[in-house]
């Protein structure tokens, strides 16, 4: 997704913050589409997202990481896991399940 | 009509989970002759089950060059050392041909009823060879005496449904059957059983090719297992992994929530192949939520299953790779017009991908005026799918598959009539998914998501989907063709694969506990090479070339999300990825390789 790298907004629109799109999975256990939550690193990321969808602890979220079961990738091209990994800000997280299939 | 039955063995229901014979049936005009035929047990060990021995019976029982609808050419339904045990996920079988198709391997797997009855004939297969004189419904019997053919007359023009109905209400309980597109010999006509399909690669059109409309079995022969105290502990321990986390989204959503998620991923093939989203509103109108609220939702399992992934809208069940292929490849976003198409899919009995795929195809014909046809992309496809199934008008020509179809129209076509093999490609767009491009271009079926989870590699940490790692990607292909083949022959269902931490060491537990033979990992995963090398074995003697391990000119030419395959890349990675077989150059298979995949007692079954 495009994003303003001098300003850090992207789609919310909230400067120094990522967005979060949920799907699948994820979004079951979350109960919500979306979320925005400051940038970081993929843990602080993860960390502050948990406090805003707690029903996404232990399913879809691995301590600081994501669990086996969910796919982040950061504006929907690198799947990212490595809870050092730099989000930054104005970037659009994508959140999906990991199983594909069908 | 007449039946003889050959020479008939007591079922041997021994401590090994098999019964270690075939069933076989040769039909012949009004009659037919039935006879138990050993399955050696070097063979039979070798290959496990389902795809595996499918395999195995295909290179033993199709003459080599034979056209697949030819009498001679045999329809195989392989079952499995798990099957009827209460192992979850493990009432499957396999059904094998030469595909019409693609004219190389074809195998499919179906969840039924109809497999765990297949199981009570006391075979460990079936074999069909030759072809009726009229139109027939096959009732096959653990009795070998009872075995018979019936006129199909009034089953004629019937659905899958329609048949199992009134076969079932004359007390024949268990049918697997053809639709309309299957006695038309449809290419891709799928083989339908309690409502599920062995629907790649056209085994409808097999069954249809012998007049056979439909095969009922009865039977009360049971296989013991090794161990029966830790089958059924074991299987106790399944069902509840069975209900864990790395199943719920199948359980819970199924997989038509791929649609939305791959949407915005970029690698959900639109409007054949030119775009890889829909639109995120269109792509919603269509996801799991959007279809229940427009058309109602309900869920089922398998038979005996435990996950249920089974969901249904409008009571048409539906997953991932029926939606994407009726809905964004053929730019339909309508819910109510997606269902109605995999409805009749169903109802006329043909394989939904390949289906989506060639309406596709021919809709960009029709769009570039490239073709006559009255057709556009967003139309409503029930009529060109009763089309397709009649062999009326220009449905003779699509139902003979993409590939045949661009033949006929020409004028540069076939560059994106997007087939692998003459398979149409399931859900997942190569340019945006490398290592998936790979996957589909070496799979022996042609183009598969099934026999090759390349895909799953895709969407791992540290894989730049975009661009393929020529180095690395072969191997990963190897890995997932060879899990898959493990998988495909126990039989255990691949949406079970996240419950397992290691299915090559669970595998041979399980094996070792229903068969008693001394199966260990590292053996499984020789025999997982060993079945992926007997049906690249019986391609090349079909006339496979590593010319056909290629995609159609699209997919290097016409950037999605700024990428494109790199044609040479893709070679190499072709040559690669047989050179990490340990296959001889292009894909050769010399004595040597043969002996070393431990194929030899296989090739040399008389």
């Amino acid at each position: 997704m495009a994003r303003d790298p001098s300003t850090g907004e992207g789609a919310a629109g909230t400067p120094g913050a990522v967005e979060v799109e949920l799907y699948g999975l994820p979004r079951l256990l979350a109960g919500a589409e979306r979320a925005t939550v400051p940038a970081g690193t993929l843990a602080e990321v993860l960390r502050a997202l948990a406090d805003a969808l707690p029903g996404l602890r232990g399913g879809a979220l691995a301590g600081d990481r994501p669990s086996e079961h969910v796919r982040v990738a950061i504006d929907g091209r690198t799947i990212v896991d490595d809870p050092a990994a730099p989000i930054p800000p104005g970037s659009v997280l994508v959140m999906v399940s990991a199983q594909a299939g069908g | 009509m007449t039946a003889s039955a050959g020479a008939s063995t007591p079922p041997r229901a021994t401590a090994t989970g098999l019964f270690g014979r075939l069933l076989l049936v040769r039909l012949d005009g009004a009659g037919l002759e039935c006879e138990h035929l050993e399955i050696p047990p070097a063979v039979a060990h070798a290959v496990i089950g389902g795809v595996g021995l499918g395999a195995a019976l295909l290179w033993r029982f199709a003459p080599p060059g034979v056209p697949p609808l030819a009498a001679e050419a045999p329809l195989c339904v392989a079952l499995s050392p798990l099957l009827g045990t209460p192992l979850t996920t493990t009432a499957k079988l396999a059904v094998i041909c030469k595909s019409p198709l693609t004219d190389r391997v074809s195998d499919g797997l179906s969840s039924s009823r109809f497999a765990l009855a297949a199981r009570r004939l006391g075979v460990d297969a079936i074999v069909i060879v030759g072809a009726c004189d009229r139109w027939s419904v096959l009732h096959l019997d653990e009795s070998l005496a009872r075995c018979r053919l019936a006129p199909a007359g009034p089953l004629l023009g019937r659905s899958p449904a329609e048949v199992g109905a009134r076969l079932g209400a004359e007390g024949h309980p268990h049918v697997a059957a053809i639709g309309l597109a299957g006695e038309r010999l449809c290419r891709y006509a799928s083989l339908t059983n309690d409502g599920r399909h062995a629907g790649r690669g056209g085994a409808g059109a097999v069954l249809g090719s012998k007049r056979l409309k439909a095969i009922t079995v009865r039977g009360d022969a049971r296989p013991e297992v090794a161990d029966p105290a830790a089958v059924r502990e074991r299987a106790r321990d399944l069902a509840a992994r069975s209900q864990g986390m790395a199943t719920d989204k199948y359980r819970r959503l199924g997989t038509a929530a791929n649609l939305e998620a791959f949407d915005r991923l970029e690698i959900l093939p639109t409007r054949n192949f030119q775009a890889a989203s829909i639109g995120r509103a269109r792509a919603k109108k269509i996801a799991p939520e959007g279809l229940g609220a427009a058309l109602g939702h309900t869920r089922e399992s398998c038979a005996g299953c435990t996950i249920g992934c089974d969901h249904r809208y409008g009571g048409t069940r539906l997953e991932y790779e029926s939606q994407f292929a009726l809905g964004p490849l053929c730019g339909v976003d309508d819910p109510a017009r997606l269902i109605a198409a995999a409805a009749a899919c169903d109802r006329l009995g043909l394989d939904t991908i390949s289906t989506g795929g060639t309406i596709a195809f021919a809709m960009e014909c029709a769009e570039r005026g490239l073709a006559p046809w009255p057709l556009r992309f967003g139309d409503d496809l029930v009529p060109w799918i009763e089309a397709i199934a009649a062999r009326d008008g220009p449905g003779d020509l699509l139902a003979e598959g993409a590939r045949r179809l661009a033949a006929h129209v020409g004028q540069g076509s076939a560059r994106f009539a997007c087939q692998v093999k003459g398979l149409e490609l399931p859900g997942y767009e190569p340019r945006t998914m490398q290592t998936n491009a790979l996957g589909l271009a070496v799979a022996a079926r042609g183009a598969d998501h099934n026999r090759s989870g390349a895909y799953q590699a895709d969407l791992q940490p540290g894989v730049d989907r975009f661009k393929a790692d020529v180095l690395a990607t072969p191997r990963r292909v190897i890995d997932t063709e060879d899990h898959a083949a493990l998988l495909d022959s126990l039989i255990l269902c691949k949406f079970l694969r996240g419950a397992i931490a290691d299915p090559w060491a669970e595998g041979a537990e399980l094996l070792r506990m229903t068969t008693g033979h001394d199966y260990d990992a590292e053996g499984l995963r020789a025999a997982a090479a060993r079945i992926v090398g007997l049906r690249h074995l019986f391609n090349r003697r079909e006339g496979w070339t590593i010319a056909e391990d290629a995609l159609p000119e699209r997919f290097y030419s016409e950037p999605i999300a700024g990428a494109v395959v790199d044609r040479d890349d893709l070679r190499s990675m072709v040559c690669g990825y047989y050179a990490a077989r340990g296959y001889g150059p292009e894909g050769a298979m010399e004595d040597s390789v043969i002996d070393s995949l431990g194929l030899r007692a296989i090739v040399e079954w008389r």
